[in-house]
């Protein structure tokens, strides 16, 4: 059996595994749901994720231990991890082998040769790593940008399966939606298919993950490299050379992804992986300049204080960045949110969505809740987030804690924000239309939301009698039919008598039996119709920000009542009462 | 590795087999790790004591007591509501172990003989949110040698008082004198409170059917809330006493959110025990062995601690190290079975 | 090259390898071991990070705890009462360094009267010199931007020209502090490293109105220690005022009654909202100096909820006259 047969079958595995737990990432017990799927695999093997979260926080917090395992892999056999297991490397693989399978071989040794711009890769993985390493009193973690685990998954859990599961709802029952799904989408089609224009271009170019192991892989033991003999530079190990690392060559270790097709393409069967180096020797360590070096480190480290100078996650915050409940305190949660998407994958309701730049430079496709997508802003009893969430960022909340009970309930309820009425747009409030649908829907208990009863006169509510009966009254004016038979209207006939009107005509309104008048009015009086309003209130004392209200408020344009993150329980200085009730 | 042309095939296809059996090996771990279908964690159990028993905060609307009178006596005093602030007013240094346990409201009010006013009794009816913290002020504050009630749950009672427990509520009936009569009514009022009451019927305390009932001093279950034996993080553990040979040995179980969280409070309230001065000792038991279990000893007592899925278990200073391990791998085979049952 | 050279070679360079993976693969380990952390950090500030402000007060004598003086000259006034507790020497000695916290809470100028007067701070700087302090510090965290406040006050300068170090608020100034038996102050971030290191601390305000509690003095002066969104704890006000007395135990207080911000307090802008009353204040007891300065607004010690809550908590008395003040009148 080749070896490179192993490799195929090792990708397709892998590529298959990533698959169903981009499928199973639905929060149920059944075989094709959640379960004990192991969903965050690739995100713990994840070196990158590792050493960002390590250089953020000094921890290498529990499940990223996975990932050192891969490095030591690494320092014994190199980059099998761009070459065997990652899922967009298989993909690039794939995408460049179609793309290319026609071209000659000497096009295809062209399309494969070294390129100096290749060390591009390390220039943004350093970048990304000063980020994350100084100044430590800002540090941010955005290597999730461009590390391809996150990248991949956020591209198939918030792109390829909400649009595959479209038509046949199997995933989820009502369709998904993502907010700025087009700029995943750009970046991830871009990715793909640049490898028309050369195979594996993100791997060679860009990914920084790739560039992370090709400076550990300098250590290896084992390595590609040509054994002695006859070799006739025929360049045909370079044909099909995914890492274009020239082994005909100076072999270039750092760029090698132990694809193996070398092995394959040498008729003289001239290469090997083996302990010593190439006959024609190795370059082992990567092809970047002390000035890109330096130039890179530079913007690294003046890029954190450059995009924190907007003081977003200081005194100008955006109100409408509402964390997941458990997220930790802003400056802590950037320092681990890897921007994978899994929390925005499982959240059940679909109300956690990748963030935009309203936060900042930062914020993006970082979660941020949106209660007017999904199905119905952050379900109370569910705590699905925090327990896919690979880093920390979300914290692993019960749901004794979530809820505020048992030995949290001195602590309270986690709050992730508050809700607000806007009075010129709700219905009770500013259209004197009864509603209350928030009042209804709010979770809490006793509820957050109250409301007060008040009893107005109706815009042409006042009325001349023309003649009245008991249970009847005619009326001067014209009236529309049955307008006032919802129960919610009165008619006043002095501010002793306020009768419930049961039903009404063109010009006369009707009273039930049980209700008719005391008194009649006499003809030419007057009359008042007042409709009974429940205005709604917030008690910020027992509001935890869940945003069913705003999720349920019927003016759907702009709501009426809206959360925003005030008084949200991890930040000390965004709250907004002097002690959570 | 000698360097000549030519590709070892053989080698290729073993090291081929070999990857390919780590690939499956990856597989099997995988299935293994979904075979975990407790949803628990992300929240959305329907069957979680969370949801069958909601805890409210904030002043309730105070329960007729009037309703609970016995026969023969009659109100004697106003019926008093007290909050968390001014819990210290009426039973002062106790309020903290209410206050930790959840506690609402206190009510309370005087009942007399209608024949002899000097025959009193005041009732406490206190709203502790949940079935569980009722239970854990009841079970902590139980007197030793006394009367449990027949036909009710938890209930006791002394030549003067009645204690029992209903739902959320723990009540307490402290009369006025040793007499008879007397407590023939709280008898009364303790099943005026189980009819007339209203509490969540549904909620449960499981773990208290989880302890082996051979040799078990009866009514011995404690649930403490937090700080167990010293603990800070052993918080929400049931502990019960067994009469082994003329011996007293605690157990004692505490259920975690899951097995990691049981594991990790397993290791650090042993690190807890060795930092005051307990050293390591070998089990001599296999189940004991084969489930790692820790047994230290403490100052010649022996404390074992273990987990079993969810649960951290163990047994707390015992005499004897071969008693303790005995009914500590009585409550390992009471644990691994009930979770049987459970899937 | 024969074959055994060439299989000689191989295993040097095969074991240099695997040396050097092995050195890689163990550093990787030793620093994930290191790093591992199970858990996740825990919500909040850990205890022992928290900080709490030393204790400055020094042991009370009978009879010298609050002395009133007036007088139209600050300079004059203040020495008087200082003077009657004992002298400077009872409050400085020697080689000590003095923290003076004015009331620099506004970017108004001085003679508005809601901020310290600079020629008092001046003195108080010159009195500390003259005790023989090795360094005297002023500083305060205000509510308006720090560094215009000092200027457009004019206790920048005058307080450098008396030889005091200005000290502005800077992020990393600040820790985060628990008051013990406090309800609101927890886990707060306060104003804290200029004070950690000094011996002697003295605050110094002039009275003023203030529309939520009533009037600032001596204890509404420690509200510029507060760090963070300060502003949540005007819910509370008299609570917090009475907890600033409880955390802050400073050497000695001078409130400032020459000229009283009567009305539209704290910030007041115009002349006409004072009104000359001539009389300072000098006081080892906050609560006392407050409750004597609740009438220079024509208040009642009862007007001001804050007193009692820092009376009940043991901070000082309200019951000033029970001191046997020490009074006097210069110039």
């Amino acid at each position: 059996m080749r070896i490179v047969t192993t490799r195929r079958i090792s990708q397709a595995f892998f590529f298959a595994l990533f698959l169903w737990f981009c499928i199973v990432s639905t929060v149920g017990e059944k075989i094709w749901q959640l379960r004990g799927w192991p969903v965050d695999l690739f995100l713990w093997l994840d070196p990158l994720a590792a050493i960002g979260t390590v250089l953020t926080t000094h921890t290498l917090y529990r499940p990223l231990v996975w990932a050192v395992g891969v490095i030591v892999l690494t320092i014994v056999f190199g980059r099998f991890f761009c070459g065997w297991l990652c899922p967009f490397g298989t993909l690039h693989h794939f995408v460049g082998y179609l793309a290319n399978r026609k071209k000659t071989a000497v096009q295809r040794i062209r399309l494969n040769k070294y390129r100096k711009a290749q060390c591009i890769k390390y220039l943004i993985l350093i970048v990304l790593l000063f980020m994350a390493a100084f100044p430590s009193l800002a540090a941010t973690l955005q290597t999730g940008l461009l590390d391809p685990i996150c990248l991949v998954s956020r591209s198939f859990n918030l792109l390829l399966l909400p649009i595959l599961d479209r038509s046949v709802n199997f995933i989820s029952v009502s369709a998904r939606f993502y907010e700025g799904a087009w700029l995943i989408m750009s970046v991830f089609l871009t990715a793909v298919l640049l490898n028309l224009v050369i195979p594996r271009f993100y791997c060679r170019f860009v990914c920084p993950l790739g560039a992370l192991l090709g400076i550990i892989s300098r250590f290896s033991i084992w390595r590609i490299g040509q054994k002695e003999g006859e070799c006739t530079d025929c360049k045909l190990c370079e044909k099909s050379c995914e890492g274009a690392c020239e082994p005909a060559g100076k072999i270039r270790i750092s760029e090698c992804v132990l694809c193996f097709n070398c092995l394959d393409d040498c008729k003289h069967e001239l290469i090997g992986y083996q302990t010593i180096p190439s006959r024609t020797g190795e370059i082992t360590d990567p092809d970047v300049s002390r000035r890109g070096f330096v130039l890179s480190l530079t913007s690294g480290v003046l890029a954190v204080p450059a995009i924190r100078l907007s003081n977003k996650i200081g005194a100008n915050w955006h109100h409408r960045v509402i964390r997941p409940p458990g997220s930790l305190p802003e400056p802590e949660f950037l320092k681990r949110c890897i921007k994978c998407g899994q929390c925005m994958r499982v959240c059940p309701t679909n109300v956690i969505q990748p963030g935009g730049f309203e936060g900042g430079m930062e914020n993006l496709w970082t979660p941020v809740l949106n209660n007017r997508i999904g199905s119905s802003g952050c379900q109370l009893n569910c705590t699905a987030c925090g327990q896919v969430c690979p880093t920390f960022a979300i914290r692993p909340i019960t749901l004794a804690e979530k809820l505020g009970q048992d030995q949290f309930a001195q602590a309270g309820p986690i709050r992730i924000g508050t809700a607000f009425f806007d009075r010129n747009r709700c219905l009770p409030w500013a259209m004197d239309k009864p509603c209350i649908v928030c009042e209804e829907n709010c979770p809490v208990s006793p509820k957050a939301i109250y409301t007060e009863e008040i009893f107005t006169t109706i815009r042409d509510g006042r009325l001349t009698v023309k003649e009245a009966a008991p249970d009847v009254i005619h009326v001067e004016q014209n009236l529309v039919p049955g307008k006032f038979a919802t129960g919610d209207y009165y008619c006043v006939l002095d501010a002793d008598n306020r009768i419930k009107i049961a039903a009404n005509t063109e010009n006369s309104i009707e009273f039930s039996p049980d209700q008719k008048l005391q008194k009649t009015p006499p003809a030419g009086g007057k009359i008042e119709i007042q409709v009974r309003l429940q205005r709604p209130y917030v008690d910020i004392e027992k509001c935890i920000g869940c945003g069913v209200c705003e999720h349920e408020c019927p003016v759907s344009g702009k709501k009426a009542v809206r959360v925003s993150a005030e008084g949200e329980t991890r930040s000390a200085d965004r709250r907004l009462l002097l002690e959570p009730g | 590795m000698p360097s000549v042309p030519g590709r070892n095939r053989r080698l290729e296809s073993v090291v081929s087999v070999l990857l390919l059996a780590v690939l499956l090996l990856i597989a099997v771990g995988v299935l293994i790790k979904q075979a975990d279908s407790d949803m628990t964690r992300f929240g959305l159990d329907a069957n979680s004591a969370l949801y069958s028993e909601k805890t409210q905060t904030g002043l309730q609307e105070p329960p007729d007591l009037a309703a609970l009178l016995p026969k023969g006596f009659k109100e004697f005093s106003p019926p008093e509501t007290y909050e968390a602030a001014n819990l210290y007013e009426k039973i002062n240094g106790k309020a903290p172990l209410y206050l930790d346990a959840g506690f609402l409201n206190l009510f309370t009010q005087r009942f007399a003989s209608q024949d002899d006013e000097s025959l009193w009794m005041e009732l406490y009816l206190f709203d502790m949110a949940a079935l569980r913290n009722a239970f854990s002020v009841y079970s902590v504050q139980k007197r030793a040698d006394v009367e449990t009630l027949p036909d009710m749950q938890f209930a006791y009672k002394t030549t003067n008082a009645l204690f029992l427990v209903h739902g959320r509520y723990y009540i307490e009936l402290l009369g006025s004198d040793e007499s008879p009569d007397l407590l023939a009514a709280m008898t009364d009022v303790a099943d005026n409170v189980t009819s007339r009451l209203k509490v969540t019927k549904t909620a449960q305390i499981p773990e208290l059917n989880l302890f082996p009932q051979e040799n078990i001093i009866p009514g011995s279950i404690k649930l403490s809330l937090k700080d167990t034996f010293g603990f800070e993080d052993l918080t929400d553990t049931f502990s019960c006493h067994y009469k082994l040979n003329d011996q007293s040995i605690t157990a004692f179980i505490s259920r975690r959110p899951d097995a990691r969280n049981a594991q990790l409070i397993a290791k650090s309230y042993s690190d807890f025990l060795i930092e005051n001065g307990a050293t390591n000792k070998t089990a001599g038991n296999e189940v004991l062995k084969n489930i790692g279990a820790r047994v230290l000893d403490f100052y010649d007592t022996t404390e074992i601690i273990f987990t079993v899925g969810p649960f951290v278990g163990g047994i707390h200073e015992a005499e004897d190290q071969k008693a303790a391990e005995e009914q500590a791998v009585k409550l390992i085979d009471k644990l691994t079975e009930s979770a049987k049952t459970q899937k | 090259m024969t074959e055994h050279n060439n299989n000689e070679v191989g295993r040097r360079q095969f074991l240099g390898r695997v040396t050097k993976a092995g050195v890689s693969i163990a550093a990787a380990g030793i620093i994930a071991a290191k790093l591992y952390d199970v858990q996740g950090p825990k919500p909040g500030v850990k205890a022992e990070d928290l900080v709490t402000l030393p204790d400055f007060s020094i042991p009370q004598e009978n009879g010298r705890t609050i002395s009133i003086v007036t007088g139209p000259d600050r300079t004059q006034t203040v020495g008087m009462a200082i003077e009657l507790l004992g002298g400077i020497g009872r409050f400085v000695k020697e080689g000590q360094t003095v923290a003076i916290k004015p009331n620099v809470a506004f970017a108004s100028p001085s003679k508005f009267g809601a901020t310290a007067n600079p020629d008092l701070v001046a003195e108080l700087v010159r009195l500390c010199y003259g005790a023989g302090a090795k360094r005297v510090i002023v500083t305060d965290n205000p509510i308006n931007d720090p560094a215009s406040c000092f200027t457009l006050s004019g206790i920048g300068k005058a307080a450098s020209q008396a030889g005091a170090k200005v000290i502005l608020p800077r992020d990393h100034l600040f820790r985060h502090t628990t008051l013990t038996n406090g309800r609101l102050i927890r886990n707060w971030p306060i104003y804290f490293e200029p004070f950690e290191k000094v011996d002697r601390l003295i605050g110094v305000g002039p009275v003023k109105h203030h529309e939520r509690s009533g009037a600032s003095m001596t204890m509404k002066n420690w509200y510029g220690l507060l760090g963070g969104r300060r502003n949540v704890f005007h819910q509370d006000i008299n609570t917090i005022i009475a907890e600033l007395a409880m955390m802050v135990k400073p050497t000695l207080v001078i409130l400032d009654g020459t000229e009283v911000m009567m009305t539209n307090g704290p910030t007041g802008g115009s002349l006409s909202d004072l009104k000359r009353k001539n009389t300072l204040i000098a006081s080892t007891d906050m609560v006392a100096a407050d409750s004597c300065g609740a009438g220079l607004l024509d208040l009642k010690v009862s007007d001001l909820a804050y007193l009692a809550k820092a009376a009940k908590a043991e901070a000082g008395t309200t019951d000033y006259e029970s001191l046997k003040p020490k009074r006097a009148a210069v110039g």
